[in-house]
């Protein structure tokens, strides 16, 4: 049953995002986030959203899928608000009781918040259009040249999917033996801290026992298959780019352009004397 | 020509200890001369612990011998430089299904053996396809693994080593953890990959069925080889394939019994077919009674009514080849008795008294309310009444570990109730910590509970938790271990340097040192050798006997459950589809078989024979009652 949780919540469709190459998106992603930090103006913040609307668009996500990933953040995000609203100090805009609202403190919070919640979506739109699979690949293609420096990178991408591969069914393992303790009485909810933390010794020893099983009888399982590391193997699915691909890299940079010349306008803000 | 040469192959298992030195051998493969032509099936049979597997790991060199010599396709195993080669040539499947896929996506993991091999990228994927449709998956090849059936894991595991073009493939037990239903699936798949494709097969089994089509067969015992021949020949010697802890067919085993009353019937008889031809050709030959008043002395009708039962099963040690079966209880003589409605028959087995846990009209829904709402159970309606030796048997996903799951509060049904001696368990304030330890669970593979420093420290666990005073406690445990077979020289040693079958027995023991008054035992012979199944069931009916405990047996052996249930539940997409003794039950074959399950293989045998003519009972489900039958009407 609880094989059925997919991880990283990848949503399947098809748009041209999901065809992107992940090295793209991870790039994309990343010029986003450095972008809002870079880049403070209302015209930047005015072009950004514009960008990612787009992007959540041209992806045939549903927008509700896009926000789910503000629900862990939601009280994060109050706090800043909040905090910045009031007690940044400045020009008064509101006053009641000992409470005061600065032009600065709204102007801080609304960037914090924006920027927050954009680099939430932001994110959101690579995990919901890249299989945890297809980022591995990516990032070790795109970490390869670390490899003359002796960085094993073909064998962290394989921990990497291996790892993914077996979450689920450790998931269920885990069930299993917390259901057969269970069974013998064992009481993973009561007590303290200090209880439920000894409470965990008889889920925790046979799960790591089961993990490590797991991973000789694979090991085995590999090197009966040919496996000798990364020297000489060949891929199925190699990650080369596509003329899209190209595209997209030629409009970040665009968009990377058109943020900066942003930046540099502040009509707006001159208009509402702020 | 020859594709694997072993001369005199040994292979010893060293222990090291903290300093580096020996501290023990253990000599796992002696003295071994293996043979084995380009082409061939050849099966390896052998207890666990034979040394099979270490035999079977030395052919794609992840071991090499300790002493003497293994050549594949002429190289030696020895040789380092030859390793990736030798590993080409002769591929293996492994056991456990999810512990050998690597890949997300079916199509990745079979493309990851050419991948290591650096095949070129166009030729991975024309192998993949190949491959996959050899093994009759190609159109799951976009699916994840993980929603597959254990067989299905398999045949992609096959087609992984497939796509690699080994001359050779040895499987290492690849059914052990598979339903009757994969075990077939993955059996197929192997013959027509041996028929069609010409590839070496070498399985290592201890399912005496699977074998019966090999080439040769090989039996182990001790690290040693110690027979060999074809299956008919091999079959033959069934005293001897006891002697070391393996099973034959249920045929063989009644052509054996018969040939020890004195019947002419030929050795090696492996299928039901050739045994109803042997005894067509005897029952032309034979004098009618001459054999026959040996066998039915004794045996006095005792059945009230019942028609066309001819042997009682009320008479205790009728045969003296009744292997370890226990005696059977009143109920069975009652067998046979009119059916009411649906297949539900009346019990008489201790239905004087209340039922003991009562299931009443319950449903289970998974994940309600999203998209992957699943009915597990479907208006489930079971009394069960102290005492009783219950049988639960249903295709996977039926809803047999549901159902269980349910009898000790585990999981709470989505509607309907559950009385434990008159009580309902979902009433507010229930003590449930004291059901469970009432109604004992012991899971599928309950070896994987284990996890204290000591054996009798884990049995502990159970009775601790109970809030037991320590003398208690380890009284029980003592008690326990016992019951189980666990002699005292263990109780110190780590859980985890115990075997298979010993792990499985302290983990039972972890279950009644608690003292339960039901025991439920899910699949608990899974991945047993035939001794070590005959062992378990054998000590759950002798608790059953002695301490009156009542016991519920899920399993997916018909030939099992006839052996020792009173009472079969048969399970069917949620539902309870026959609710009556084993002889009823297996009156429904056809229906079984429909919905997936089948009859103990004597059974087919006796509807054959009673299909050609014969005075015999067709209800017999076991060997013993089989053999009485044919006897008896010879």
């Amino acid at each position: 049953m609880l094989r059925d949780i997919t991880l990283g919540q990848y949503y399947p469709a098809n748009s041209v995002i999901h065809k992107l190459d992940p090295r793209v998106k991870l790039a994309g992603t990343m010029v986003f986030i450095v972008s809002l930090f870079a880049f403070r103006s209302i015209e930047a913040y005015l072009v950004a959203t514009l960008f990612l609307a787009s992007v959540i668009r041209i992806s045939k996500v549903p927008l509700k899928f896009m926000v789910k990933g503000l629900k862990s953040v939601v009280m994060l995000l109050a706090i800043t608000v909040v905090f910045n609203m009031f007690l940044i100090p400045g020009t008064v805009l509101v006053r009641f009781w000992i409470f005061k609202i600065t032009v600065e403190g709204v102007r801080t919070a609304a960037a914090m918040a924006i920027r927050l919640i954009y680099l939430i979506i932001g994110s959101s739109v690579m995990t919901l259009t890249t299989t945890p699979n297809n980022l591995t690949d990516g990032l070790e293609k795109a970490l390869s040249p670390l490899r003359k420096i002796k960085v094993p990178v073909h064998e962290i991408a394989m921990i990497m999917s291996i790892a993914l591969r077996f979450i689920p069914i450790l998931l269920e393992e885990t069930d299993k033996i917390m259901k057969a303790q269970t069974a013998r009485g064992a009481d993973f909810e009561s007590g303290g801290l200090i209880q439920k933390a000894k409470s965990m010794v008889p889920l925790l020893v046979p799960l790591f026992i089961s993990a490590f099983r797991r991973a000789n009888d694979l090991a085995m399982a590999m090197e009966a298959r040919g496996y000798h590391g990364g020297d000489g193997r060949t891929k199925m699915k190699p990650l080369v780019y596509k003329s899209y691909d190209k595209k997209a890299y030629l409009l970040l940079l665009a968009y990377l352009a058109v943020m900066f010349a942003a930046s540099r306008v502040t009509v707006i803000e001159g208009l509402l004397h702020l | 020509m020859n594709i694997i040469k072993a001369s005199k192959l040994a292979f010893e298992y060293l222990k090291f200890d903290e300093e580096g030195k020996i501290e023990s051998r253990q000599r796992a493969v002696d003295d071994v001369d293996l043979d084995v032509q380009a082409g061939d099936f050849v099966a390896i049979l052998g207890h666990n612990g034979s040394g099979k597997s270490t035999l079977a790991k030395h052919i794609n060199a992840i071991l090499t011998p300790t002493e003497g010599t293994l050549y594949v396709d002429g190289k030696d195993t020895r040789d380092e430089s030859k390793l990736w080669e030798i590993r080409q040539t002769a591929g293996m499947v492994f056991q456990n299904p999810d512990n050998q896929i690597i890949g997300t996506i079916v199509d990745e993991d079979v493309g990851f053996g050419p991948e290591n091999m650096g095949v070129p990228q166009e030729e991975i994927w024309q192998r993949v396809e190949q491959s996959l449709k050899s093994v009759g998956m190609w159109e799951y090849r976009s699916h994840s693994p993980n929603k597959l059936s254990g067989g299905q894991k398999q045949r992609v595991a096959i087609a992984g080593v497939v796509a690699m073009r080994p001359k050779c493939i040895v499987l290492d037990e690849p059914t052990a953890m598979l339903d009757p239903n994969g075990r077939k699936e993955v059996i197929r798949t192997v013959q027509e990959l041996n028929r069609k494709e010409h590839v070496t097969v070498i399985l290592i089994t201890h399912y005496m069925e699977e074998v019966i089509d090999a080439d040769k067969v090989i039996v182990m015992d001790q690290g040693r080889v110690v027979m060999q021949g074809t299956p008919r020949e091999v079959f033959s010697h069934v005293e001897e394939l006891k002697s070391y802890r393996l099973d034959v067919p249920q045929a063989t085993l009644v052509a054996h019994e018969l040939q020890k009353k004195g019947i002419g019937l030929p050795d090696g008889i492996l299928s039901n077919e050739e045994l109803v031809r042997e005894l067509g050709k005897v029952r032309g030959i034979g004098v009618p009674g001459r054999t026959a008043t040996g066998a039915v002395a004794g045996a006095t009708p005792a059945d009230m009514g019942a028609p066309e039962c001819t042997e009682s099963e009320a008479v205790a040690g009728a045969t003296p080849t009744d292997v370890g079966a226990p005696e059977r209880t009143v109920s069975e003589a009652v067998a046979g008795t009119m059916s009411t409605d649906a297949g539900v028959s009346e019990h008489t087995a201790g239905e004087s008294a209340p039922p003991l846990l009562r299931l009443d009209h319950l449903n289970y829904i998974y994940s309600a309310g999203t998209a992957f709402e699943r009915q597990a159970l479907t208006g489930v309606n079971i009394d069960i009444y102290p005492g009783q030796f219950i049988g639960i048997i249903g295709h996977t996903g039926s809803g047999k570990s549901t159902l269980i799951q349910h009898l000790n509060g585990l999981v709470q049904a989505t509607s309907g109730a559950v009385y434990y001696n008159g009580r309902n368990i979902y009433d507010e304030g229930y003590d449930l910590k004291t059901l469970r330890s009432k109604v004992g669970l012991v899971f599928q593979y309950p070896e994987h509970q284990l996890f204290e420093v000591d054996v009798f420290t884990d049995v502990c666990f159970g009775p601790k938790n109970l809030g037991l005073p320590p003398e208690e406690v380890e009284a029980r445990a003592r008690e326990a271990l016992r019951l189980v077979g666990m002699k005292e020289k263990y109780f110190k040693k780590s859980p985890f340097e115990l075997s298979g079958g010993q792990k499985r027995r302290v983990a039972i023991a972890g279950i009644l040192a608690m003292k339960p008054d039901v025991l439920v035992l899910d699949e608990p012979t899974a991945g047993l050798d035939p001794k070590g199944r005959d062992d378990i069931l054998d000590q759950v009916a002798k608790l059953h006997a002695e301490q009156k405990i009542t016991v519920i047996l899920v399993s997916h052996s018909m030939e099992d459950i006839a052996r020792y249930v009173e009472r079969i539940i048969v399970m069917n997409h949620s539902k309870v589809l026959y609710d009556a003794p084993p002889r009823e039950v297996f009156r429904h074959y056809r229906k079984l078989e429909a919905v997936g399950l089948a009859a103990p293989q004597v059974t087919y045998l006796m509807h054959e024979l009673a299909g050609k003519g014969w005075k015999v009972s067709p209800d017999a489900t076991t060997v013993e009652e089989a053999a009485r039958e044919i006897a008896s009407a010879l």
